[in-house]
């Protein structure tokens, strides 16, 4: 399954490279990280990736394959 | 049971330890984080929280960074008795782990705890009554003590949360519960709320307002115009984190406004932009420091200038303390990064230096190993993927037992499931043997150990033994032609040389021993590691009480498996007696199960029973999961009450005695289950069953007597229960040496296939020394007995009959008087007005318990025809009745006359009356 990830602000590049398994655009002021996620395990680790950085995920949702 | 008691106060010595494996690295988890220069206390949030003194469950949760842990600290520090305080870690996602450091966190607040409480022998696992016990006890509290649980988010377990809830439930007024998390608990929230029983800090409230903002800025020396305050914490949310982190980066700069003003229009993450400006505005060297730290959870100075190659840690941490920025002190010199900034950190210090990180785990673990801290050494051995280091470790601090038992077995176990192939060296052997062996894997673990075994003799520069097949010498017992099995083990020597190897090499070698069934190579693993104790270090045999404890139990249980009873208690009281704690539990648990059992062997059910109870109290006081237990315990008391007759007891214990520890199934196990199994189908009367039961051949690399006099004995009463009687005595005639209970059994068998004399002739050779437990005794009596009966000597046989019931009255023996036959009905039953009998028999027959036990089930057939005989039917009538002929019906009265033992009708009518079968 595909999920995309959108966190508020724009993410520095050591920031990024946490997420090295997920592909990431800025728009707007927002970071979108995104890519295949494994299963619900990897989803959940995602989030908690996000809350230990002190990320502010403002979306999340599932993508049509 | 003075060894009980003692073994309780060490228990109790044991709780000064900070920590349940005595780890003093792991201290700092219980320690209320002393708060920094510049903590603003916010009397809004301190008042909110003192309401958690009237409710049972506390929570403040936010995002990471939001001040949680501080104002909870610093509420803490103000309380007038002390509270208990954990932080809890990646360990505590197991139960067994939590519930061990939440008891630690208790006791390191002065909370008295009693010794017995218990503690978790396995981290997955923590016994049901342990926390009912913790409940009872926090409940008769005169005061409620305060449980913080910080970072309780990393506590992901739902069975943790259940547990907390039920323990928070039972506690009553004696438990104040506060849970700082970042993630909602999974606590029943909404059921606390609506009883008002729960305070709740939420992250709205922990953020900054513009006053308290103002206020945590001059604090870090810098004052800004109320606009700028605003607009600051706008940008930030009221983020304490990020409060902290802009103060530091303004103050740095030539002119603050300008800077803020910039970050508040900068549109990065503001952890991320914060972050990587303050770090910038770091001198190099501190950049470099705090960037390397970061793969580690605490640290202190010396451990940082092992991993920046520098000596100047110290000014450099109490710097960065002082400044509040990124680090945080602990206690004594111990320091940790703020969570949020090392996660953050460590992506920095992937992109600016890729490669290193496992450098850096490769220098902390050589710099903790020489500090003790086994558990992080060999956590940053395992990161740095330095498999051979990581192996060397383990088996250089003799904590080859931490594989099979204790609150770490499972995690060391996934940790060095990861290890690689190509790691290569005896520890690393060692460690795939201990590995395999913990699994039961004997032939991998054996192959394994050999390799070991080369390799160490190698480096001794000898060469292995024999065949080169290492314990070449107990090898013998497997295959034929291999040396003497007396030979030296060539790892055997006082040479101080890689003594921690070899003892654990004789660990490994006594395990195997065991679970082959190969007494002679346990022996010689045993003398060499006898010699090895003195060699090793003795501060780390005194912190791995399991080592040994574990190559006891496997000595005494090959020597069990080999029949040297009294060696083998010798070796297994050894064992028992072990310091009490989560490590040594399943070695003493596993000992005292074979202590009954050879209690049990030797006919003392009594004392058999007692330690029974003790090896399950020690299962249920330390949690053993019932898989891992030993399970022996059970077996022997299903074995116990066969013999008093409580059949469905004895099904239920056998049927929980499911499976045992893997690395604890060996040959004596086996044959034990057999053996009790055996002996209930014979009692219910289920001969075939007890024939293929009996007969389940065990593999073990020597007999062993008692199996094999054990097997013996219920095949014998098998036959004679058939009535094959000629077929009993020639099974335990194929003996070569019988025990006691075996030599009455062949008297039964002779006296039954009509040679009395032969048979009293048998129970006159047996010496008073060795007649055995009562089990044995009562039995030799009752084939006296019998004797005396069939040469028409009622009167002796009466007084022999009341000497057995006498006899059998202690231990609670029923099954040799129901197994005995028809002919001793008269002898139990009648009320005589005189003579022992019928003194002692009502105490045999528990008060609630059923009738004497009909010797011989009637058959459905029988008790049709004796429940028309109770209404008085002729015979005849009967016959038509059940449309059988005449003679049929006769039939079925006789063989019902001679199973009740009486001889006419109204006496078989009254009698299966008394016995309720009408």
């Amino acid at each position: 399954m595909r999920y995309e990830i959108r966190v508020e602000g724009q993410l520095s590049e050591p920031l990024t490279e946490a997420f090295p398994e997920l592909d990431h655009v800025v728009m707007s002021g927002q970071t979108v990280l995104f890519g295949q996620v494994v299963d619900e395990a990897h989803l959940y680790g995602l989030l908690a990736r996000c809350q230990s950085l002190g990320l502010r995920v403002l979306e999340m949702r599932q993508l049509p394959q | 049971m003075s060894a009980m008691s003692e073994s309780e106060e060490n228990d109790a010595e044991r709780a000064v330890d900070a920590d349940p494996q005595g780890d003093p690295f792991l201290r700092t988890r219980f320690v209320v984080p002393p708060r920094p220069v510049a903590f603003l206390r916010r009397e809004r949030l301190v008042s909110h929280l003192d309401r958690a003194l009237r409710t049972p469950l506390t929570m403040v949760n936010g995002p990471a960074g939001a001040g949680k842990t501080l104002l909870v600290a610093d509420w803490a520090a103000a309380r007038e008795t002390p509270v208990a305080w954990l932080t809890t870690d990646a360990a505590g996602q197991r139960p067994g782990v939590f519930w061990a450091y939440l008891l630690q966190a208790l006791r390191a607040s002065g909370t008295p705890l009693p010794a017995g409480i218990g503690c978790p022998a396995d981290a997955g696992r923590a016994p049901p009554t342990l926390l009912a016990r913790l409940a009872a006890e926090l409940s008769a509290l005169e005061r409620p003590v305060v449980v913080v649980l910080d970072e309780y988010d990393r506590a992901t377990d739902p069975e943790i949360a259940e547990q907390l809830e039920f323990v928070l439930h039972h506690a009553g007024d004696g438990l104040r519960l506060v849970l700082v998390t970042r993630t909602e608990p999974l606590l029943p929230l909404h059921r606390y709320r609506a009883a008002g029983d729960l305070t709740e800090i939420r992250g709205a409230e922990l953020a900054f307002t513009c006053e308290e903002a103002a206020a945590l800025l001059e604090l870090h020396g810098l004052r800004l115009p109320e606009p700028a305050t605003r607009g600051l914490v706008e940008r930030t949310r009221g983020w304490a984190a990020g409060l902290r982190l802009c103060a530091l980066a303004a103050r740095e700069s030539p002119d603050p406004q300008t800077y803020l003003k910039e970050f508040e229009a900068d549109r990065t993450s503001v952890a991320d932009f914060l972050l990587a400006e303050v770090l910038r505005q770091q001198p190099a060297d501190t950049q470099d420091l705090l960037l390397r730290v970061s793969v580690l959870d605490r640290f202190r100075p010396d451990l940082v200038n092992a991993l920046t190659g520098r000596t100047d840690a110290e000014p450099i941490l109490a710097g960065l303390c002082r400044a509040n920025a990124f680090v945080e002190h602990l206690e004594q010199d111990w320091y940790r990064l703020h969570p949020l900034f090392g996660e953050i950190l460590r992506a920095h210090l992937r992109v600016r230096s890729p490669g290193l990180e496992t450098e850096l785990h490769r220098r902390a673990a050589r710099w903790l190993r020489g500090s003790g801290s086994l558990t992080e050494t060999l956590g940053h051995g395992a990161a740095a993927g330095d498999w051979q280091f990581t192996a060397d470790a383990l088996v250089d601090d003799l904590a080859i037992g931490w594989l099979f038992t204790g609150l770490r077995s499972d995690e060391l176990g996934e940790l060095f499931s990861r290890m690689a192939p190509e790691a290569a060296g005896p520890a690393a052997e060692l460690v795939r043997a201990a590995r395999e062996l913990s699994r039961h894997e004997v032939d991998r673990g054996l192959g394994h150990l050999r390799r070991a075994e080369e390799g160490l003799a190698a480096e001794l520069g000898r060469t292995a033994t024999g065949t080169g097949t290492g314990p070449a010498a107990g090898l013998g017992e497997l295959l034929p032609g291999a040396p003497d099995p007396t030979a030296e083990w060539s790892l055997s020597g006082a040479e101080p040389a890689l003594a921690q190897a070899r003892l654990t090499c004789a660990l490994l070698e006594a395990l195997a021993a065991r679970l082959t069934g190969a007494p002679a190579r346990a022996e010689l693993a045993a003398s060499a590691a006898e010699t090895l104790r003195d060699v090793v270090p003795a501060h780390l045999l005194d912190r791995h009480p399991e080592l040994i404890a574990l190559l006891l139990a496997h000595l005494g249980s090959a020597r069990l498996w080999a029949g040297r009873f009294e060696d083998a208690q010798t070796a297994l009281t050894g064992a028992a007696g072990a310091v009490a704690g989560a490590s040594t539990a399943l070695a003493r648990e596993d000992s005292l199960g074979r202590l009954a059992l050879i209690d049990y062997l030797n006919g003392r059910l009594a004392g058999a029973e007692r330690t029974a109870r003790a090896a399950l109290t020690e299962t249920e006081r330390y949690g053993l999961p019932q898989p891992a237990g030993s399970g022996m315990g059970r077996l022997v008391l299903a074995a116990v009450a066969v013999e008093r007759d409580d059949l469905g007891r004895a099904q239920a214990l056998l049927e929980q005695a499911t499976e045992p520890h893997p690395a604890l199934r060996d040959p004596v196990m086996e044959a034990g289950r057999a053996i009790a199994t055996a002996r209930l189908h014979l009692a219910r009367g289920d001969i075939a069953a007890a024939f293929t039961s009996a007969e389940r051949t065990v593999q073990a690399a020597v007999a062993s007597p008692w199996a094999a006099g054990q097997t013996a004995l219920v095949v014998s009463a098998a036959h004679l229960a058939d009535g094959r009687p000629e077929s009993a005595v020639k099974v335990l005639q194929a003996l070569p040496d019988a025990a006691p209970a075996c030599t009455v059994a062949s008297a039964r068998a002779e006296l039954a296939a009509g040679r009395p004399l032969a048979a009293i002739d048998l129970l006159d050779r047996l010496r008073p020394e060795d007649r055995g437990g009562p089990a044995v005794t009562v039995r030799a009596l009752l084939v006296r007995a019998q004797a005396a009966d069939e040469a028409g000597d009622r009167a002796a046989a009466r007084a022999l009959v009341a000497l057995a019931l006498r006899e059998a009255r202690r231990d609670g023996l029923r099954r040799p008087f129901a197994e005995a036959g028809p002919w001793i009905r008269p002898f139990l039953g009648a009320p005589t007005s005189h003579g022992p009998a019928t003194e002692a028999h009502p105490r045999v027959r528990p008060a609630d318990g059923p009738p004497p036990p009909v010797v011989e089930e009637l058959t459905g057939r029988e008790r049709d025809v004796l429940s028309r005989l109770a209404l008085t039917m002729s015979t005849q009538e009967i016959a038509a009745d059940l449309y059988l002929s005449v003679n049929t019906v006769k039939t079925h009265l006789k063989s019902a006359y001679r199973k009740l033992s009486v001889s006419r009708r109204n006496e078989a009518v009254r009698r299966a009356r008394d016995l309720g079968l009408l």
